[in-house]
């Protein structure tokens, strides 16, 4: 069976590579068994490398014709690695179209590698490019949503940074990686997943719900040992 | 209620109605009823409602009172002996020889301290009917007494039954019930004064307390029972395609949901018996999982989590399997 996804697993981070050059649905059976694994060893950060030419039909249902039910379980994956309990790091290494663009997306940092190129060629393919019409449209606002998605046109990386897309623009993977981790820094899988949730949730949250929410995610936060370090450390530097 | 922080939590949006069974105002406003009438409220409306959840329960899967064989009722609203069991059996005309069980003064988690036995009796005597009645007249324990503490409870119960028929035997494949797996179970003992229902000496009557720090205490211990009891199983939370959690108020629902990472859609059900019903103590988890059910989109072989919390303080759960 051909592997779609090259996985490299060190003890704080799981990096996880497309291998092919499509995504097919034997690629999203190893996403879905990667992102268990890891959610099961308690993995605390997800690297997620995307070089990415489009979809491929392949595998969708028995006779290899596209189906709705394949889409369906695309979508689920993207939506378990943008709720994933590690913290995600996209590098777009490369061309980065359809599924790759879908995928860094769904990922809480963003960075591109000098010569990435991302695009959703999708419509001017016939069908839609998932539910990065619903994400897209809450990074860059409706009208630069709309260029995007009708047009399919690629962006570079500098101009995927200067609409907000990706954080950083790096030489190589191994730099954009590096920038990833940087730009986290020391955030903790448990705050840094409940201030993700609360910002993605914000765009339909009325403000009287939100104020209960983040109680609810901030008592969680403050009974975790990162804020309890952090507590420690301020009693010491008080006089 | 002329106090803004009261009226507050009676327009809230999170509960739109409720069913209520109160007498007429009082010449101030609130009804004056003294523990006395309350008691004999709570056995009136718990034998009307309950004697109606039960035969509902009974017609559902083909049976009539003849056919129950045991009957567990739980209720925390009212006091009394004989306990409810006897009266709805001589009410409704239950077999003399149905056994019986009274679980009384548990509160909101009460309905899945009582499916343990329940289970266990069903388990010791195969084939045969036992019966949970969870029925509360949480109208029948009221205080008005002017303060915040009482207007939070005034404003968040409501008056319910319901319930379920329990039996082990051959899978019944026209009534697609889940298969009970297990229990876990977690109580917080420090936490023992958080949710109580004692005398309140200056009313002369039983008054309900709810702590501030109910949705904290809950949400910070709410992993614990859950991985206990998925971790007997051997199975990740992934693998739970359905939670049906006890509607204990919005923000109790909120803490479940940002501490064992459940989305809103995971907890449709909780929300929408919290807007309808309000918080029906016991049977709360029983209306949400007749919702799921009538939803259709439970599959066989889908494992689902019952989850309850109330006074101990404590969390009760349940792992099922359809």
């Amino acid at each position: 069976m051909p592997q779609s996804l090259s996985i490299t697993r060190e003890t704080d981070r799981v990096r996880i590579a497309l291998a092919a050059p499509r995504v097919d649905m034997g690629a999203i059976t190893e996403l879905e068994a990667a992102l268990d694994a890891a959610e099961d060893a308690g993995i605390p950060r997800i690297v997620l490398v995307l070089r990415c030419e489009g979809m491929s039909f392949a595998g969708f249902d028995p006779d290899g014709a596209p189906d709705i039910h394949g889409f369906h379980r695309w979508e689920k994956v993207v939506t378990r690695l943008e709720r994933a309990r590690a913290l995600t790091i996209a590098v777009a290494d490369g061309p980065c179209h359809g599924p790759g663009f879908q995928l860094l997306l769904a990922c809480d940092v963003r960075i591109a590698t000098r010569d990435a190129r991302l695009s959703l060629p999708e419509v001017q393919q016939g069908y839609l490019p998932g539910m990065a019409t619903w994400r897209l449209a809450r990074y860059v606002g409706l009208g630069r949503a709309k260029r995007l998605v009708l047009s399919g046109a690629a962006l570079h990386a500098e101009a995927a940074e200067a609409l907000g897309l990706v954080d950083a623009v790096a030489p190589d993977a191994a730099d954009a990686e590096s920038a990833g981790h940087a730009l986290l820094g020391d955030a903790s899988p448990v705050a840094g997943t409940l201030a993700r949730r609360l910002l993605i949730e914000s765009f339909e949250t009325p403000a009287e719900d939100a104020v209960g929410h983040f109680l609810a995610a901030q008592a969680r936060a403050i009974a975790q040992p990162a804020f309890a370090r952090t507590l420690a450390a301020v009693r010491r530097s008080d006089p | 209620m002329k106090d803004p922080r009261v009226r507050s939590l009676f327009t809230a949006s999170h509960i739109r109605t409720r069913h209520l069974d109160l007498p007429p105002p009082g010449p101030d406003g609130p009804p004056v009823e003294g523990q006395g009438e309350l008691l004999a409220r709570h056995r009136a409306g718990a034998l009307d409602m309950g004697g109606r959840a039960l035969t509902a329960c009974l017609a559902r899967a083909g049976l009539g009172v003849g056919d129950v064989d045991h009957l567990c009722v739980i209720t925390t609203t009212g006091f009394l002996a004989p306990g409810l069991s006897a009266h709805l059996i001589r009410a409704l005309g239950l077999r003399e020889d149905c056994s019986r069980l009274d679980v009384v003064g548990m509160g909101c988690n009460a309905g899945l301290n009582g499916l343990g036995p329940v289970a266990a009796w069903a388990r010791a005597h195969p084939g045969r009917n036992a019966v949970m009645l969870c029925v509360e007249a949480c109208s029948a324990a009221y205080v008005f007494d002017g303060t915040l503490r009482t207007a939070i409870v005034n404003s968040l119960f409501g008056d319910g039954a319901a319930a379920i028929l329990v039996r082990a035997d051959g899978r019944d494949e026209a009534s697609f019930a889940p298969a009970l797996h297990g229990f876990a179970s977690h109580i917080i003992p420090q936490a023992i004064d958080a949710m109580r229902y004692d005398w309140d000496e200056a009313q002369g009557k039983f008054s309900f307390y709810l702590d501030r720090d109910v949705p904290y205490v809950v949400g910070a211990h709410a992993e614990t029972p859950v991985r206990k009891l998925l971790a007997a199983h051997r199975l990740p939370q992934r693998a739970i395609a359905h939670w049906v959690v006890h509607s204990g108020g919005k923000k109790v629902v909120d803490a479940i949901k940002y501490n064992l990472g459940l989305s809103a859609w995971d907890v449709r059900h909780t929300s929408s018996v919290l807007r309808d019903f309000g918080n029906l103590s016991s049977g709360s988890f029983l209306f949400s999982l007749e919702r799921l059910h009538a939803e259709g989109r439970v599959r066989r072989g889908d494992w689902g989590v019952l989850m309850t919390m109330g006074p101990g303080s404590t969390i009760e759960t349940a792992l099922v399997r359809w």
